[in-house]
Formats: C-alpha cells, structure tokens, sequence
C-alpha cells in the first residue's frame, strides 16, 4: 500500500531540446488506480519507466510515502512493470515465467510452485503452467504477464498499455480481471492508454498528458461535463466550440443567448457542449431551430451535422427520435442548461 | 509445376555442388582411408590406416593440442565478444568509429594475421625489441614464448583477435533486436545486472551465439594455415600432422593422411554435438 508522488517530473533525452515529460505533478492516493492518458509520444511510458527506475528523470523527483526513490535500483523499488507486448520470457514455461520474480529473491522452489499454483487459479490459467508462452493465445499470455507482476506482491503496479493487444471480447473480460484484482489486492496501480474509454472505465482518476504536459487529473466525469481547456474537450470528443460573451447566467453567441448553469465564469469565452448532450424536440430553455445538414447512421445511435444559422452543431441521438426528419429539413433541437460548460 | 519441384530445381546447382564436391571429397577420402587406392596398386580396403593413427602417441598429443586451440579460442572469443556487444549496445559519443574499428578485423585475411601476430610477438618481434630497448629483459631472446609454444598461445591469439569481432556482430544484431524490455522486465521483477543478464538477455542471445561459436570451433578444429605458421612442430595440430602425411614422399602414407583428415571430422562433429547439449542444457535451464 503506497502513496506515489510525482513532483515537477522532467525528462529531456539526450540530443533532444524539447522535453519528452515537462514538469509533470501528481499525487496517486494508496490503492488506488490511475490512468495516464494521452496520445503516442505525449511522455506516458516515459513517466512509467522513470518510476519503475528504467529512465532517470532529467530533473523533479518520484516518492513513494513520502520518500524518494530516485537513488534506489529498480530491483529495489517494489515496482513492477508489465509491458504492453507482455515479453514473455520464450524459452521458460508459464510457471517459471510467473515464478521468475521469486525466483531471483531465492524463495524455496516448493513455495515458488504453491504460489504460482495459487495466482495461476486466481488469473484462471489452472492447466497452463507447463505450457510456453507461444503456445498461448494473446489474452492467456496477458494474463500471465499480470500473473508474474503479482506474485512478488509489488508496491506499485505499472501496466503499460494493458488492454491494446486484445480483440475486442478479451478486452472487457481483462478490463475486469485487472480491475478486480487491483481492488482485491489494493496495490497502487498505474496504467497507460491512449484509449479515453479504456481510462474511464477502469481507472479511479485520469491524468491527461498532451505534449509533455498535465492538462487535467481529475475523476472521469470531470473530463466529460467540465474539461480545463479546449484541448482535452476535443480529446474526450467534443466538438462543439463556440465562441462568445458570457455573464455567468447567460451566454451570448452566434446561437442567441443561452442561459447557463449556476456557477459559470464570466467574460470572454468559448461554450462546449457534447454532441450527446443535443436534445431533440423542444425544451423548457435554449431552445433552438436547426436545419439538419447530414446524419450517419451507426447502427446504436445515429450522428446529426446540424446548422443554426452560420454556426455548425454535431449531435448524437437514437435513431428512432431521428428518423422522421429529412436531410435539409428543420429539427427542432434544445441545449439544457447543467449541460454547457464555459472554457475561458 | 508444383511447389515442390520449383523449390527442387531452384536448389538443383547449390546441391549439385554440393554433393559432387563435398561428397564426392569425401567418399574419396573415405576410400583412401580404408587402403583403397587402385592408382598405387592398393587394391584391398583395410583398417590398416586408421590402427596406425590410433596406436600412435604423436595422434593422441596433437588432437590435445587441437582440442585445446578450438576449445580455448572458442570460449575466450565468445566470452569476449559478449563484452565487446554489450558495449557496443549502448549510447555513447563515436560508437559509429568503435563500430567500425571493432568490426575492421573481419576484412583481414587469417594468413595476413598470423604473420602479423608473428612479428609482433616472436621472440625476435616488435615487442620481443621494444621491451628489451625499454630494460624490461635484457635480449629480446629473453621475451616469453608466445609463437610456436607448446600452449599454443599465438595460435589462440590470432584466433581470438579475428573471431571476436564474427561472434561480436552475429551478437550485436541480436541484442539490438531484441532490445532492452526484457531486461527491464527482468529488472523490475527484482533480478539485478547480472541476474537479468544470466537469466534473461543470455538465454535470448543463445541460439546466435550457439551457432556463430560452433562455426568458429569447427574452424580452428580443422584449420590448417595458423597452426601450420604459428604453431609448435611437436606436437603439431591434427589438421597440420594429416597434411605432412599427405606430402609425404612415400605415397603409402596417403591412407593414413586420409584417415586422419575422416577422424578430424568425425571428432569435429562429435564435440559440436556434446557441446550443443551441454551449452543449451546449461544456458537455458
């Protein structure tokens, strides 16, 4: 059970001028699992390998509980990384691939087996043990690189693009293994994506990194109703930018003015909303008329391009409540209030 | 035309050259090895050849001699050229001339090499003058047997100096390949430098390194110019003892020369076989 803490994390790799993670922050409370979120080359696995003790920071500082663990080899660290190809040991079985971290803490080979016997039950591999690693499907050979990281019972968990391998059914029944595991061991436990979905719905708290940078660490739903910037807005799939004035209670723009939810910043400013957050029909407030300009059917739901006056709005919505109106049509459409969000 | 066939006939000249000079070689060999020699009237195919290399002292004296050259090249150039890849791996300022300077040796000739060695290193050599000119011995007589001594050491020397760099880039083109993830699994899973080195990245490189030093130990097991220029007269190496036979003026000596050069490969075989098995029961358990 570790408190992680990442202060003002820096790395600029050698012959490089602009830093690869620039000042990076964060607190990640014990037990807890925190997703790094960003796209490729935004500085995640760096920040993964500089806690593990595979990079040396440039400047800033990792503690664990307080204390810094920068000077300590990764050996000693209590971290354990699992990579996003697994790298199975190919020339071991399953059990000494699992078995390789006691292994090299020279615990008895009757205790090596029993506990790789037990953690083979718990990640649902019983038979599997003296099979090798090419003899595995994508999902069996997760498990077991989940299975080795476990079984020495590290402080800090880093899973490095755990899901990104799998096909889709894999990936939910892993997605859930990694989540009731983390839960029922409580270890730290950190994880890179670049898939905001596979963030969401598996981590207690989201860092996005854009560029090197911290943009936002939040709860997930922080980044859906209020983002910190346009940038992580169009991250998590907004898309509807617009520019205008706003009063705290109302927002005057291109659409007319809208009233807004209680506690908005005032002044200058640019309102987002989500595409699935476009009703349709008429509202008690920010009513609106629209023409509807095209609309995709995705088969679940169907996405609208709509038009209010000069200004585009994109919509999601079920397709039954849609499928009446034709394309250059009017569709009545409305913004509910604790829907808007003012960037400033 | 099927897959087969294609493949067949592709292969077809490569074979035919195969057999014809490889295999056709050697069944001579075989012959002459067993007496059978119409050309000097030896007619009647016999053990005599083979029960006067095995009852012979000189035979046993110089395959140890051989045994001890093949042996010691290959483990000192493997040893070495692990260290020189593990190296050269890494990031640092003018490894491209390191590179290049590490690899230069494999462009020279062994003969080159050896007459190299043997004016560095012979008793009357560059060295032998320089240590005596500097008042570290007082003749250059007095500068320790390093060519034709009975241990061989010019020998392996050279062998080592050109093998190091074949081994070292059959090497390096794998740990580059492979990376260092493994290495940091292994790492972040508790082993230290040296575990994650034993029992990860060496089992990785294996198979490469198998190979490169089976190459090099039938090499210098059946070569004949080093030992024949660097080498003691006595024992000589088996490949150098088979080719005096072979010259002899008495060409009733050929059967034995041909049945040495027949156990030459045999045993050649034979070690790369023993070793094979030991190596990778050792390595990779």
């Amino acid at each position: 059970m570790t408190h992680v803490s990442l202060k003002d994390l820096t790395k600029v790799y050698p012959g490089s001028k602009v830093p690869s993670l620039d000042r990076l922050s964060l607190e990640i409370p014990t037990g807890e699992l925190t997703a790094l979120l960003g796209p490729s080359g935004c500085g995640k696995t760096t920040t993964m390998k500089m806690i593990a003790g595979l990079l040396t920071p440039t400047s800033g500082d990792v503690t664990f509980d307080d204390r810094s663990i920068l000077r300590e080899k990764p050996e000693h660290r209590g971290v354990v990384m699992v990579f996003q190809n697994y790298l199975l040991f190919p020339y071991m079985s399953v059990a000494d691939n699992i078995g390789f971290g006691l292994k090299m803490r020279k615990v008895d080979k009757a205790e090596i087996d029993r506990r790789v016997g037990e953690i083979l039950d718990l990640v649902k591999l019983p038979d599997l043990g003296k099979r090798r690693p090419s003899e595995l499907s994508g999902g069996q050979q997760q498990r077991v690189a989940l299975a080795r990281a476990l079984i020495v019972q590290p402080k800090v968990l880093l899973l490095d693009e755990p899901l990104s391998n799998l096909d889709a059914h894999l990936r939910f029944e892993m997605r859930d293994l990694i989540r009731s595991l983390q839960q029922e061991m409580g270890i730290t436990t950190i994880f890179v994506t670049h898939d905001q979905e596979e963030a969401v719905v598996l981590a207690d708290k989201v860092a996005l990194i854009l560029e090197g940078r911290l943009c936002q660490y939040d709860q997930a739903d922080v980044f859906y109703k209020r983002p910190a910037n346009e940038a992580v807005a169009r991250f998590f799939g907004g898309q509807n930018f617009i520019a205008g004035q706003s009063t705290g209670a109302a927002f005057d723009s291109p659409l007319g003015q809208l009233t807004l939810p209680q506690g908005a910043i005032a002044g200058k400013g640019t309102l987002t909303f989500r595409p699935e957050n476009v009703k349709i029909g008429e509202g008690q407030s920010n009513s609106l008329n629209a023409t509807l300009e095209d609309r995709i059917y995705l088969g679940t739901q169907t996405r609208l391009r709509l038009r209010v006056g000069d200004t585009m709005i994109e919509a999601i919505a079920n397709p039954d409540e849609v499928g009446g109106f034709d394309v250059g049509g009017p569709v009545p459409i409305h913004l509910p209030p604790q829907t808007l969000w003012v960037l400033q | 035309m099927s897959d087969r066939l294609k493949i067949f006939l592709l292969l077809a000249p490569a074979l035919t050259a195969i057999i014809v000079l490889f295999m056709g070689g050697l069944g001579i060999g075989l012959a002459r090895s067993l007496n059978y020699m119409p050309v000097i009237g030896l007619v009647d195919p016999n053990f005599d050849a083979y029960w006067t290399v095995f009852t012979s002292q000189e035979f046993y004296l110089s395959f140890l001699l051989t045994f001890h050259i093949s042996f010691t090249s290959t483990v000192l150039s493997s040893v070495l050229a692990i260290g020189a890849a593990l190296l050269l791996r890494r990031q640092f300022i003018g490894r491209a001339i390191i590179n290049f300077l590490f690899q230069l040796n494999l462009t020279v000739p062994h003969l080159v090499g050896a007459i190299g060695i043997l004016y560095l290193f012979s008793q009357s050599g560059s060295f032998a003058r320089l240590a005596a000119e500097w008042g570290m011995i007082s003749r250059p007589g007095d500068f320790p047997a390093l060519v034709f001594d009975p241990y061989a050491i010019g020998i392996i020397l050279q062998y080592v100096w050109k093998e190091v760099p074949f081994i070292g880039v059959i090497l390096l083109a794998n740990m580059q390949a492979l990376g260092e993830d493994y290495e940091s699994v292994a790492r972040s899973l508790g082993a230290n430098r040296w575990q994650a080195f034993r029992h990860v990245l060496l089992p990785l490189i294996f198979p490469g390194l198998l190979s490169a030093s089976v190459m090099v130990f039938a090499f210098t097991f059946g070569a004949y110019e080093i030992p024949a220029i660097l080498g003691p007269n006595y024992p000589a190496a088996l490949p150098v003892l088979a080719y005096r036979k072979y010259t002899d003026v008495d060409l009733e000596a050929r059967p034995e020369a041909m049945a040495m050069a027949i156990i030459i490969a045999l045993l050649s075989a034979l070690m790369i076989f023993f070793y094979v098995r030991i190596s990778r029961r050792n390595i990779r358990s």
